[in-house]
């Protein structure tokens, strides 16, 4: 019917078409036939537009209808589709009401087969109860058997009965006899007792007599004894009475002895006081000493107190700021520190007065020597003065010689006229006034020069015993004043001197501080085996060793620049090599692992997928040790069985349990005849899938 | 102790003295990092706690020179000891730790016992350690890795013993003095001080 409309359509598309191509035919001898203008021509055009136009306008009715017409036939191939849709429906429906009914007619065969084997089960039991009825009979006669044997006993348990009371009655009265015989036992044992009592103390009298005896020939001993000293007594007796007129004095003794005594405790009793006494006397001194020594150090308390207030006194009056005792010591300390500074003043004053002194002393002497020159120079002096008094004694006398002689000379030359004469005497003449004058010469000489060399000696002794006179006057003083600069020269020196020692010292101490040493005093010594040394040789091997290496990698290098490095990197090549090895066959280890786990993978894959196919069931994992089972006639995805392992971990004969789920909730009836009667998990399965696939596939 | 409790002998003051070398010793190594920290075990001694090494090669070079120094110091033949820090990779002498001994030489002919205890004589070296440990904070810091040895300035009419030999005595050019406390025993009197590289940074 399909096809038939679609040629319709295609059919009428056609025409259409034909007829849209048509009128352009006719347009164009119209346009030629313009020029024409006859009526007839013209009639004819239009009668065939009107035509034309007809046909147009039946043509698009006939077009309208077809629509129409496809219309309906569109709705009526709806309705049918829906009523198609709506049988099918009824015909699946159907269906599922015949499996059903199938279903029931099964589940009716079930009953119906039940039934029967109820109603077989039925006949057995009427048959086993007809067997019980008469099991019932047999037992009844067995019973009554025993009833009669029941009261046959019950007379033989009654007689016996009646044998155990006169039995009762007989042991009552052995009891009884027991009971007397008891009795008389014990009189017997206490009778006994008694004997035995009375043997016991016939013993001891036997002892006793025995020892009475022992002792009675020990009393005859004793009385032999005795009378011996008895005649002994009679002896001391007429001793005694010789004693008893000494004891008549006795009592005189006695009262003396009390008396005595009685001073005695006197005595004693003040010696005690005596010593209590000295005991106090003594605590007493102690005290006092006690207090004599706190009273002395009161006393030196107060005189320290006193210091202290004098010092207290004197720091407020000083001003030098004195509150604590360090301030003080600081104080006593600096104070002592100029003490010692004045003490070395003192001291180098001192020296210098010493010094002083020795001078005086020395000067002392040399006046001394001074004046014993000058007493020297003295007497040289009156020596002189008179060896001068002589030669001027002599001079005088030569000079009257002289004299004289002029006076003979003249007398001569008065005598001898002038020309008589001779040369010789004139010769002689001239000698002798030669020698005059020479004489006169030196006694002048003698007499300018004798007074002014005594007089400058004197001046000088003069001087000298003048200095010597007035030493601790002028002459000291300037010695002093020169002694002193000297001193004070030399003072200046020794302060120079003492920097320039402090500032050695103090550059000695520096380099000592910093380790110098005299080395001709000391020597410095240490441990061969220090650590310095063992940590230097420990890092001079090290560095040795480095550069061994360092050397042995360079020529490495250089080796492997040179491109010959295969003889001398053997044993790395064959390390490499080795390594390389060894990771190949990590890596085909590897690679077998993946393949052996892909294989594990597909088998695993393939033996599940036969398990699922040959069982019915697709076993999964969820967690350890549990199981779900899914059927392949699984009503809902959800519907699974769920099975945990217990007992022994590993086990291969851990029993498993079917836990409760959504699904097994409705199969009660299967767990209860399967797991909980016939105790077959594989019959359970296998009844779940029967059920299932029953369901699933009802005819 | 040999000393009794009010005065002090010779042998007494040599051990003392010798004692406070060693605990000196180990706090200088410790303070100034010369052997790692964990190398130390704190131990109470002087009523204070001090660091005193467990490397067995170092306890037994420090008891060979402190009994050889009480020996010394009983013989009163000993002036100085001195603890020398050197870097090893410039062989430069860093720090020196020098402790001057002034024995009185007297006391080898009188056995007298002075007039000192030995609890006053502890508090002193205990005050002189405790100046050793403050030094840290003022000391350069040892960058590089150091090592130490330690001198013994003796009479030069000593005999060298076996192990030991002479030495230089390990100056440091441009260094840096600090005298610390001292201490005595009055029969040996023990100067500190330190002297130290100066460094051009400051």
């Amino acid at each position: 019917m399909d096809l038939e409309d679609d040629t319709t359509v295609l059919t009428t598309l056609k025409s259409f078409n034909s007829f849209i191509s048509r009128p352009e035919h006719p347009q164009r001898p119209s346009d030629h036939s313009a020029g024409s203008g006859n009526l007839q021509t013209q009639y004819k055009r239009s009668m065939e537009l009107l035509e034309a136009a007809d046909r147009v306008h039946s043509k698009n009715r006939y077009l309208q209808l077809d629509q129409e017409k496809k219309q309906m036939e569109l709705s009526h191939k709806r309705a049918r589709f829906e009523l198609e849709k709506v049988a099918s429906d009824s015909a699946r429906d159907l269906e599922h009401e015949v499996d059903r009914n199938q279903e029931l007619l099964g589940r009716i065969k079930k009953l119906e087969e039940r039934e029967t084997e109820a109603a077989k089960k039925l006949s057995e039991q009427v048959e086993a109860n007809c067997a019980l009825r008469k099991n019932l009979g047999g037992l009844n006669k067995k019973l009554e058997e025993r009833d009669s044997r029941l009261s046959t006993s019950n007379q033989a348990i009654s007689s016996l009965k009646d044998e155990i009371r006169e039995l009762k009655q007989k042991t009552q009265n052995k009891d009884s006899t027991i009971s007397t015989q008891t009795l008389e036992n014990q009189e017997l044992q206490e009778q006994l007792d008694l004997q035995r009592r009375k043997y016991q103390e016939v013993s001891q009298l036997c002892q006793s007599l025995q020892a009475a005896q022992t002792s009675c020939s020990e009393h005859i001993i004793k009385i032999k004894e005795l009378e011996t000293r008895l005649a002994f007594q009679e002896q001391d007796i007429a001793i005694v009475k010789t004693v008893k007129s000494e004891v008549a004095r006795v009592p005189d003794l006695e009262k003396e002895l009390k008396r005595l005594r009685d001073d005695n405790a006197f005595l004693r009793e003040s010696r005690e006081n005596c010593s209590l006494l000295k005991e106090e006397v003594e605590g007493l001194r102690r005290k006092l000493e006690r207090m004599e020594k706190t009273k002395e150090e009161l006393v030196n308390m107060e005189l320290e107190k006193e210091k202290l207030q004098s010092w207290e006194n004197l720091g407020q009056s000083t001003g030098l700021n004195i509150r604590k005792p360090e301030d003080l010591s600081r104080e006593v300390i600096q104070i002592q520190q100029r003490e010692i500074a004045l003490k070395e003043q003192n001291y180098t004053l001192n020296s210098r007065v010493r010094s002083v002194e020795r001078l005086q002393a020395e000067l002392r002497a040399e006046v001394s020597q001074q004046r014993s020159k000058t007493l020297e120079e003295q007497k040289k002096r009156e020596m002189q003065d008179a060896l001068v008094r002589r030669l001027q004694k002599r001079v005088l006398l030569l000079t009257k010689e002289r004299d004289g002689m002029r006076a003979i000379l003249e007398s001569y030359d008065s005598e001898l006229a002038p020309t008589e004469y001779s040369p010789q005497l004139s010769k002689r003449l001239r000698e002798a006034e030669d020698i005059l004058q020479k004489t006169q010469n030196h006694n002048a000489e003698m007499e300018v020069c004798g007074p002014t060399l005594v007089e400058l000696e004197m001046e000088a002794l003069k001087k000298q015993q003048a200095s010597a006179a007035d030493s601790s006057s002028l002459a000291t003083k300037e010695e002093v004043s020169i002694l002193r600069q000297k001193i004070e020269d030399l003072e200046a020196e020794r302060q120079r001197l003492e920097e320039q020692n402090n500032i050695l010292e103090m550059r000695l101490e520096r380099n000592n501080l910093q380790g110098d040493y005299d080395p001709v005093k000391t020597r410095v010594l240490h441990l061969k085996m220090n650590p310095t040394s063992v940590a230097k040789q420990q890092r001079q091997q090290e560095v040795e060793s480095l550069r061994e290496e360092v050397t042995h990698l360079r020529e490495l290098v250089r080796s492997l620049q040179d491109g010959g490095a295969l003889v001398h990197s053997q044993d790395d090549s064959s390390m490499h090599s080795s390594s390389l090895d060894l990771r190949k066959q990590m890596e085909s280890s590897e690679l077998r692992n993946q393949r052996l786990k892909e294989v594990f993978q597909r088998k695993i894959q393939e033996f599940r997928t036969v398990c699922y196919v040959l069982t019915g069931y697709q076993i999964d994992i969820t967690t350890e040790n549990q199981y779900r089972l899914t059927s392949v006639y699984a009503e809902h995805m959800d519907d699974s069985l769920l099975f945990k392992k217990t007992g022994p971990m590993g086990g291969s004969n851990g029993s498993m349990q079917l836990m409760e789920t959504e699904f097994s909730k409705t199969l009660g009836e299967m767990v209860a005849l399967h797991l909980h009667h016939q105790k077959s998990i594989p019959a359970f399965l296998s009844a779940v899938t029967l059920d299932l696939f029953s369901r699933q596939t009802t005819i | 102790m040999t000393s009794t409790l009010k005065g002090i002998t010779l042998k007494g003051s040599a051990e003392l003295v010798a004692e406070f070398f060693s605990f000196g010793i180990n706090s200088i190594l410790y303070q100034r990092g010369i052997y790692p920290p964990e190398t130390f075990t704190r131990v109470t001694h002087y009523d204070m706690s001090l660091q005193l090494t467990t490397d067995p090669k170092l306890k037994n070079y420090l008891t060979n020179v402190v009994s050889q120094l009480k020996e010394w110091l009983f013989e009163c033949t000993v002036q100085k000891l001195v603890l020398v820090i050197t870097c090893l990779e410039t062989n430069e002498v860093l720090e020196r730790w020098q402790f001057d001994i002034e024995c009185d030489k007297s006391a080898k002919e009188s056995s007298v016992p002075r007039e000192k205890s030995i609890k006053t004589i502890q508090d002193e070296i205990r005050s002189v350690i405790r100046q050793i440990t403050a030094t840290v904070t003022f000391l350069p810091l040892l960058e590089m890795p150091c090592a130490f040895d330690l001198l013994v300035y003796t009479d030069k009419d000593l005999v060298v013993p076996e192990k030991w030999e002479e030495s230089g005595p390990q100056i440091i050019n441009q260094s840096e003095e600090v005298r610390l406390r001292s201490f005595t025993t009055s029969i040996h009197k023990v100067n500190s001080m330190v002297a130290y590289k100066r460094t051009d940074s400051v």
